[in-house]
């Protein structure tokens, strides 16, 4: 538990310093440092700390654990190659040197070499498979599980003349150091990615990847766990037969020893039998004197003829398999011995026979018990055994029948437990027993009664299968790690930088740029790709070219549409010298929806008005036409201007699908009185210049923009110009030009440009400021139409006015009022008769039918202009609604019996006048002109 | 507007002199109307008017139809104005103008 806690926190302490590091980077003016400075600064940092877990490693009995290698990767992982090299040889040659001050010196250069292989793997990883970015969490603790197992590795090839100390400092810090570096890397790169923006490699890149790195991985994995399992069966195969070839050896070799004692011991006891028996002993006496079984005479011929058992007399000893053998003792040998075997006669019953040739020809063959040979060879057998090793650590030891151990003679003991039966054991199978304590690998043979036991313990025994294991897992990761990269790279090199590169110059194309072309030729499949591309993006070219002429086709005609719906001849009214009017608009590329109109209602009152539509193109255009219209017709039933803008968006609400909507600013003047009445919907404010003050920005109330919302109401203003005074409108395409800079126009600058056109006319006013606009944009291109309408207000000369009541008792006076005027102006008398015929003719018309109650008045107003030489009069009058420009002519042809003096007046008023226009305004207004010389 | 009448048994000449129009016109009807009686010759003599309205005019329609059934209307000494107004209406065609 201690070592758990101790491991974690050796493990943590470089995630708490890359955190550290980290936030120092991102939150302070750490960041400013440059590249280099910073990477010799964690270079440094994360040395130490490898120096740090160097002498600060956690003891496991004798081993040292440590997350050296974790800092060294992090290093270069997350912080950048060079500092992960950096960090790597100071770690690496720290630890070389350590040994001075205590470090293990059975690891030193395994330590040093795997500590700076780790801060190149993390720097090369780094730059050339992550492209300089962070690894995922997965390739994170892949790479720090990959590189401890080099280290392990490293132990055992520095150490190859060691491998058994070797291998007992692999098995000890094998898996809390692989755990330990692995997961202070992921956390490491975890605990940065929960804290810092996500910055791994490039997400296109990555879907490309990721596929094949995963088959890839799953292809390594499973060949990798097909073959360690194939290593470890085939090991774990070699191990077992090995056991058992050492266990049988160590059997036969004691076996051979215990036997050739017994054998040595018998025919010596033999001997001397049978030199007692050729001094004509008694066979009986012999028997009990050297205490053996039985013994027997045999003659030349093979046939027992003297035996202590009486059964065996006159035996031929050919006829027994087992007394056959001894007949060798009638040729040419002397002495013979067999083994302890059963006897034919009696199977339970086990007896060795040991024969001797004698002088006089025949042999004597004595049969030895169990307990008699045991007798003999007892004390020795601790002897034969004692030297006989099996493997290194491994031993032999007999025992009875029993069970009972032979007591050695040099007094060790020995202890088992958990033995089986050895006795239902097939010969030279293995068991597990626990010798001493110690699990271990058994095999028994029985031979002279005793049972030989070979004992290897189970640690000896399959070391060399571990070791064996270890090594070649631990290899076979690394060449499969090995074998992944270079694949990885592989298919990098081949396959995917050659999609980047097509992909790049797809996203060239894409972005517009169709001039682009593909030229990736590293091989055939990608050269053909290569073409294919580059003859469709031709393809493609001509067939945009088209469409764009299609595009431009459809833009020329709806901008023919916004032109030609607007007044553009100037000056529009030439014969007029009341009221100065110019408008202009520049579209920009794309056609936009301004639009600026004006026209006259009667003589006195000019409507004029800009607007803007919200959008662009043909949907604009269109738009603009229908709010054009139906301010146009609304204007001329002779509402006022808030009305027209009301009714107009009420219009303009209904079906409303494209949810446009139109900015205006529309104003009425009365050209006879100066008054102009003007509404806002939304739009920017217009400059007025007055006599006194240069433009200023006349600021109203603005409504809500037209087509947005139905149920809006509008505000009427009023303001009464005098002779001189100019409005300027405009759209925000004047305000929002913008330079090369991205700067907006203005306001202000508008206003100050204007301020230099105080004298200016109309058309020069306009010209002026689309002047400074061109100045201002400095050739950055116009986004949205320029357009400006300039109306300057020039009065007419002074009206004299006549009112009376609507009496015919009155003609004389209206027409004398007039006939004095006139007679000023110095008009001939013929001329002034016929504006008092036209006098008669009206206000007649009034008295007699605009007030059937005979109570209502009329208003006569006179107005003479000096300058165009032409006289003009407007009759009022609040009657009913009464257009006599609409009474049919009369016909001037027929006879007099069939004539009608109806309708004559009105014809004569028309025919007299140079024009008569008549309009309905809260009254019917009547208005006759004519010029004179 | 005056009016000066000559009376010379059957034909009857009436001098007008002003402005026929809106105001004067019910006068010269009346003044037509109450001496037309046996009148064979009615002779209006435009020396001195000024100019005639459609009023006027309606008066000259009256006084013709009434004449062409007792006898004829002459008009005489019909100025340059006045011709022009009693072309413009037609008038010319239906008058007998000396």
């Amino acid at each position: 538990m201690t070592m758990i806690i101790q491991l974690s926190v050796v493990g943590i302490l470089p995630v708490i310093i890359s955190l550290f590091l980290y936030l120092i980077d991102k939150k302070t003016k750490f960041s400013k440092l440059n590249y280099v400075t910073k990477q010799i600064i964690y270079g440094l940092v994360f040395g130490g700390l490898a120096i740090l877990g160097t002498e600060f490693g956690v003891d496991l009995q004798g081993a040292s654990a440590n997350a050296r290698d974790a800092s060294v990767l992090i290093a270069g992982l997350l912080f950048g190659a060079p500092a992960g090299i950096i960090s790597g040889l100071i770690g690496g040659i720290e630890r070389y040197f350590a040994t001075a001050w205590g470090a293990g010196e059975y690891t030193q250069l395994a330590c040093t070499i795997s500590t700076i292989v780790a801060g190149f793997t993390g720097a090369i990883l780094r730059k050339y498979m992550f492209d300089d970015k962070k690894p995922s969490c997965l390739y994170a603790l892949a790479i720090g599980l990959i590189t401890e197992v080099f280290h392990m590795l490293m132990i055992f090839f520095t150490n190859m003349n060691d491998i058994d100390v070797a291998f007992s400092f692999v098995q000890k810090c094998a898996a809390p150091m692989i755990c330990v570096n692995g997961l202070s890397v992921l956390l490491a790169v975890f605990v940065i990615e929960l804290v810092g923006e996500k910055k791994r490699i490039g997400s296109k890149q990555k879907q490309i990847t990721t596929e094949f790195t995963k088959w890839l991985l799953m292809t390594v994995l499973f060949s990798f766990i097909v073959i360690s399992s194939f290593t470890i069966v085939l090991q774990v195969n070699i191990a077992e037969k090995d056991i058992d070839q050492l266990l049988s050896q160590g059997i036969t070799d004691v076996k051979l020893d215990v036997t050739s004692v017994s054998d040595e011991d018998m025919l010596s006891v033999t001997h001397q039998i049978a030199n007692a028996y050729e001094k004509a002993s008694d066979i009986e006496e012999l028997e009990t004197q050297y205490n053996v079984s039985e013994i027997n005479i045999v003659d030349e011929k093979g046939i027992i003829t003297a035996s202590t058992d009486e059964r065996y007399l006159s035996f031929d000893m050919s006829e027994g398999e087992q007394s056959a053998e001894f007949l060798v003792l009638l040729n040419d040998k002397t002495e013979y011995v067999s083994e302890l075997k059963p006897m034919t006669f009696d199977p339970a019953v086990y007896r060795k026979y040991a024969g001797v040739a004698l002088k006089d020809g025949g042999f004597i063959q004595v049969g030895y018990s169990t307990t008699r040979i045991q007798q003999d060879i007892g004390s020795t057998i601790s002897k034969v055994i004692r030297n006989r090793h099996i493997g290194k650590t491994g031993f032999v030891l007999v025992i009875n029948e029993d069970y009972q151990l032979m007591t050695m003679d040099n007094g060790e003991e020995f202890n088992i437990t958990d033995m089986p039966d050895i006795s239902s054991l097939q010969k030279g199978e293995r068991f597990t027993a626990t010798v001493n304590g110690e699990e271990s690998f058994l095999m028994a043979e029985e031979t002279e009664g005793y049972y030989i036991l070979s004992i290897l313990p189970e640690t000896e025994a399959f070391f060399s299968r571990n070791i064996a294991i270890y090594v070649t897992i631990f290899m076979e990761i690394l060449a499969f790690v090995g074998m992944f990269i270079l694949v990885y790279f592989m298919a990098k090199i081949i396959v995917i930088d050659n999609i980047m590169k097509i992909n790049k110059s797809l996203s060239i194309i894409t972005s517009g740029n169709l001039d682009e072309t593909v030229d990736v030729r590293s091989n055939e499949e990608f050269a053909s790709l290569s073409d294919d591309i580059n003859y469709t993006v031709s393809t493609l070219k001509n067939y945009i070219a088209e469409a764009t002429n299609r595009i431009n086709k459809a833009l020329e005609f709806s901008r023919n549409i916004q032109h030609s719906a607007m007044p553009t001849v100037f000056p529009p009214y030439p014969n007029r010298d009341d009221f100065a009017i110019y408008a202009q608009m520049n579209t920009a590329k794309e056609v936009g929806g301004d639009f600026y109109d004006f026209y006259l209602l009667g003589r006195n009152h000019l409507v004029f008005l800009i607007a803007d539509v919200s959008g662009k193109g043909i949907p604009a255009a269109m738009f603009m036409m229908r709010a054009k219209t139906l301010i146009k017709s609304y204007a001329e039933t002779g509402i006022d201007v808030n009305e027209i803008v009301q009714m107009a968006n009420e219009k303009l609400c209904e079906d409303n699908d494209a949810e446009m909507f139109v900015t205006a600013w529309i104003a009425k003047i009365n050209l006879q009185t100066g008054i102009m009445s003007y509404a806002n919907a939304g739009h920017n404010p217009p400059l007025i210049k007055t006599a006194d003050h240069s433009y200023t920005y006349l600021h109203s109330k603005p409504g809500f923009v037209l087509g947005g919302m139905g149920g809006v109401h509008y505000q009427k203003n009023e303001l009464v110009l005098s002779k001189g005074d100019t409005v300027f409108l405009y759209t925000d395409g004047v305000t929002e030009a913008m330079n090369q800079a991205k700067e907006l126009y203005g306001e202000t600058r508008l206003e100050q440009v204007l301020s230099t056109c105080q004298d200016k006319e109309v058309e020069e006013v306009c010209a002026s400021v689309k002047k400074d606009v061109d100045l201002f944009s400095d050739g950055a291109p116009q986004a949205d139409d320029i357009t400006m309408l300039c109306l300057q207000y020039k009065g007419v000369g002074e009206m004299k006015e006549f009112i009376r009541k609507a009496d015919i008792a009155t003609i004389p006076e209206a027409t004398q009022f007039v006939e004095q005027q006139l007679l000023e102006v110095g008009l001939q008398k013929n001329i002034v008769q016929q504006f008092d015929i036209a006098i008669d003719e009206i206000v007649s018309n009034i008295c007699h039918y605009a007030y059937p109650e005979n109570d209502g008045k009329y208003v006569l107003q006179l107005l003479i202009n000096h300058s165009r030489k032409r006289i003009q009069l407007t009759f009022i009058d609040y009657g009913s609604p009464f257009n006599p420009l609409e009474v049919k002519d009369p016909d001037v042809t027929a006879k007099a019996e069939d004539r009608d003096a109806g309708g004559l007046g009105i014809f004569m008023v028309k025919k007299l006048m140079d024009t008569v226009e008549y309009h309905y305004d809260q009254a019917n207004i009547l208005t006759i002109e004519k010029g004179y010389e | 507007m005056n009016i000066r009448t000559e009376n010379n048994n059957d034909e009857l000449t009436m001098f007008i002199e002003g402005r026929l129009d809106t105001t004067t016109a019910p006068s010269l009807e009346a003044e037509i109307s109450q001496n037309i009686e046996g009148i064979k010759t009615l002779i209006l003599d435009f020396e001195s008017l000024e100019y005639i309205s459609s009023a006027g005019l309606r008066v000259l329609l009256s006084a013709q139809k009434k004449m062409n059934k007792q006898g004829k209307l002459l008009i005489r000494n019909v100025n340059e104005d006045v011709r022009s107004v009693l072309d413009m209406t037609g008038f010319t065609s239906i008058l007998t103008i000396e």
